[in-house]
């Protein structure tokens, strides 16, 4: 059938309506192992960047924020504790593994109340429109299917004035860097995936998507033309990271 | 249970209209698009591909009240 649609599983192709499905197996595979991989494969380095990520959150007490693909929840646990009581973070995740582990996580850590957990697909979100001070989506957005609906979709809940941060996976600003980068994540990493999760393939598929995923350039212009103002971005560890920001006017 | 905070602020993400919470079944039913979402271990799972269509009977019992 050669006029049915595709799109990108890492280097492959896959119909469109099969990608949802092939990343929800890549994240039921390694949800119980993620927080320590993620360490692992960034040297912890990935804390650096989320901490950013809250500073440029600037989220205030008795504001709602939306945590999208919010996995283990390291940022709806420390947005939780800057809305206080009167505010709320809802992490939303499209997969229960995911989501689990974050429930079973925060939990431990005394978080409940102001913290609420909900099952949604980025690209139609369950929320009314003009709900959100704040929406962030980290290491998220290029496991979406259509980014353009997405980024439609975050702009339709954000209140006017609201802020969407998107911290991704981004293009390296310097070819030396690159190269480097390149030999560690398809060579190294894949085998560590093997060896401290056993799962090769679904840090094989971590290292495509990441160089399938649209540049910073790229990502920006998707923004302004879902409507977003202000846009901007800031690299990170030398552009291997990018934190984009989007105001809703 | 599913958290009150959280309940007034789902809509479905078909229809965008608010939700019916039936405790008994845990599901958040939308009359609008006829759609019925599950609440797992007080997660509600607001995804077109997990939601269940109304019945005939559930549509014409929800009318009557």
């Amino acid at each position: 059938m050669s006029d049915r649609k595709t799109t990108d599983f890492g280097y492959e192709q896959v119909a469109v309506e099969e990608k949802a499905g092939r990343v929800a197996d890549v994240f039921h595979s390694v949800a119980a192992r993620y927080d320590v991989m993620n360490d692992l494969m960034s040297g912890g380095v990935h804390r650096l960047w989320k901490r950013f990520t809250i500073e440029l959150a600037g989220v205030r007490a008795g504001q709602k924020v939306l945590d999208i693909a919010g996995g283990t929840g390291d940022l709806s646990y420390a947005f939780a504790r800057r809305v206080g009581d009167d505010g709320l973070v809802v992490l939303a995740d499209i997969n229960e593994s995911m989501l689990n582990v974050g429930r079973d996580r925060l939990t431990d850590r005394g978080v409940a109340g102001n913290l609420q957990y909900a099952q949604a697909d980025a690209q139609y979100l369950p929320f009314p429109d003009n709900t959100f001070d704040c929406i962030t989506i980290a290491f998220g957005l290029r496991n979406v299917t259509d980014k353009d609906l997405a980024l439609a979709s975050m702009l339709r809940v954000l209140k006017p004035g609201g802020r969407l941060l998107v911290l991704e996976f981004s293009k390296p600003n310097n070819p030396l860097l690159e190269k480097a980068y390149d030999a560690y994540s398809f060579k190294l990493l894949p085998f560590m995936g093997k060896v401290v999760a056993n799962d090769a393939d679904s840090y094989r598929y971590l290292a495509e998507s990441i160089r399938m995923h649209p540049d910073q350039e790229t990502l920006k212009a998707m923004m302004d033309n879902a409507g977003f103002v202000n846009t901007e971005y800031h690299n990170m560890t030398g552009g291997v990271v990018a934190l984009h920001k989007g105001i809703k006017p | 249970m599913i958290d009150k905070k959280l309940l007034s602020l789902l809509v479905c993400p078909v229809s965008k209209a608010p939700l019916e919470y039936d405790a008994d079944k845990q599901e958040l039913v939308c009359r609008a698009s006829g759609l019925v979402y599950p609440v797992r271990d007080g997660i509600p799972v607001m995804l077109e591909s997990e939601a269940r269509q109304l019945t005939l009977e559930e549509r014409e019992q929800l009318d009557r009240q």
